[in-house]
């Protein structure tokens, strides 16, 4: 069962479509995941609407635009929305089904440090970067911190770290006070957001300086 | 039906709006459904006429911008014209419904004044189709669909609203009652006469 969820205050400013666009996509995956946010959300967006429909009353000198309403129906047709084909990833021989929010949106070829590979997700989002990170059983991400925050959520497989396991759907995120090393036994797919380049705790800093930068 | 309540709260020409106490809540889903099953202008005058001044006050409360805002109507509501269909009575309000729509539209133009990208990314986000919903992936084949749909401009109007509602849209016939404000009795014989009509002329492959 899925533990760990956005918080409140995430999921209130993912309802109103102001969260950046990586943070957006990963609230979308985890909503799409977790029955609970569903219906959380869905009380959020009819909250919203009160507020900006309801309890607003139209003035009575308002025009009617005619000239936008003859525009918009002058063309008849309807968008029409078809189901899009799920999208599908090898890493190190496994194959993983991509969420639905991403079947749309491009992403890199993976690239490969030891266990971790790293996919680049295609959202130019300023100083926030989103990736498909990778870990092959029996990997770790190793001890590190950093200033920003860094947001792991779990679509396949399974990892744990000092506060627990977790399970696909679980929503991590975590700011520069905590530091952590997930392992993974069976390997794992993650999506991942973070905000600056990871500080690695253990004085050999340079040689894991290709790691930081992969996982950035 | 639909025309007939509209016109007490709709005067497209004159401007004028009287200010309600409550959400004609009804009437929104009502003229959504018109819009969706037969292209009514009269039943999207009265949402334009609704919305466009609510839209305008977010946007400004948005963007800061009167000109910005006025793009946020236009998006909005030409979405809401284009995918009125795609509204499902079951899983709430209109309102709910059209405020998600102005979400999307607003996450995209923010978007959009950001970065330089021209991508719209929010129907990836906030897809406006549920997939999970059963009936969906009733006309899944686009072939049968587009079919069917030209078998269905056919029928008469009265008839298509009930089949759309009832297959199209996943309504069962008492919530289609309801908002057609006809009985039941009624949906069950405009429904029956146009499965008739429709077997008849698409043949045996159907049955
Ligand atoms: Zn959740």
């Amino acid at each position: 069962m899925i533990k760990h969820h956005p918080s409140n205050e995430l999921l209130v400013q993912f309802s109103e479509g102001n969260l950046p666009a990586t943070l957006s996509v990963a609230v979308a995956i985890h909503v799409e995941m977790c029955p609970v946010c569903q219906k959380q959300l869905a009380t959020l967006e009819a909250k919203n609407a009160n507020t900006a429909f309801e309890d607003v009353v139209n003035d009575d000198d308002i025009c009617f635009d005619q000239l936008m309403f003859d525009n918009i129906t002058s063309d008849e047709s309807i968008d029409e929305v078809y189901d899009q084909p799920a999208i599908k990833v090898e890493v190190k021989g496994k194959e993983y089904t991509l969420p639905r929010a991403l079947t749309r949106i491009g992403h890199s070829s993976f690239m490969q440090i030891g266990k971790l590979a790293r996919s680049r997700i295609a959202l130019d989002d300023g100083a926030l970067r989103a990736s498909l990170l990778h870990i092959d059983a029996g990997g770790e991400i190793p001890d590190h911190t950093h200033t920003g925050f860094e947001l792991t959520l779990l679509l396949d497989g399974e990892f744990s770290d000092e506060d627990g396991s977790y399970v696909p759907g679980d929503f991590m995120m975590l700011d520069g006070r905590h530091n952590h090393t997930p392992k993974t036994t069976e390997g794992c797919l993650c999506f991942t957001v973070v905000s600056s380049a990871l500080h690695f705790n253990k004085g050999i800093s340079k040689l894991l300086n290709p790691i930081g930068n992969l996982i950035y | 039906m639909v025309s007939q309540q509209l016109q007490t709260g709709c005067k497209p020409k004159t401007g004028q709006f009287t200010a309600m106490p409550e959400t004609p809540s009804k009437e929104l889903a009502n003229s959504l459904f018109a819009v969706a099953t037969s292209r009514d202008k009269r039943a999207f005058a009265f949402l334009f006429q609704y919305f466009s001044p609510k839209i305008k006050r977010f946007g400004i409360k948005q963007f800061g911008s009167e000109a910005q805002a006025m793009e946020l109507v236009q998006e909005t509501l030409t979405s809401v014209w284009r995918k009125a269909h795609l509204y499902h009575p079951e899983k709430g309000a209109a309102t709910t419904w059209v405020y998600t729509v102005m979400r999307n539209a607003s996450f995209d133009m923010l978007r959009k004044m950001k970065s330089s990208k021209e991508e719209c990314i929010s129907e990836d986000i906030w897809p406006l189709i549920d997939e999970a919903e059963p009936g969906q992936h009733e006309f899944s084949d686009h072939l049968e669909d587009k079919q069917i749909k030209q078998y269905l401009d056919r029928l008469p109007q009265a008839q298509r609203e009930v089949v759309r509602g009832v297959y199209f849209q996943d309504m069962s016939q008492e919530q289609l009652a309801e908002h057609l404000n006809i009985p039941v009795g009624t949906v069950k014989s405009r429904l029956r006469l146009a499965l008739q009509k429709l077997r008849n002329e698409m043949g045996e492959q159907h049955d």
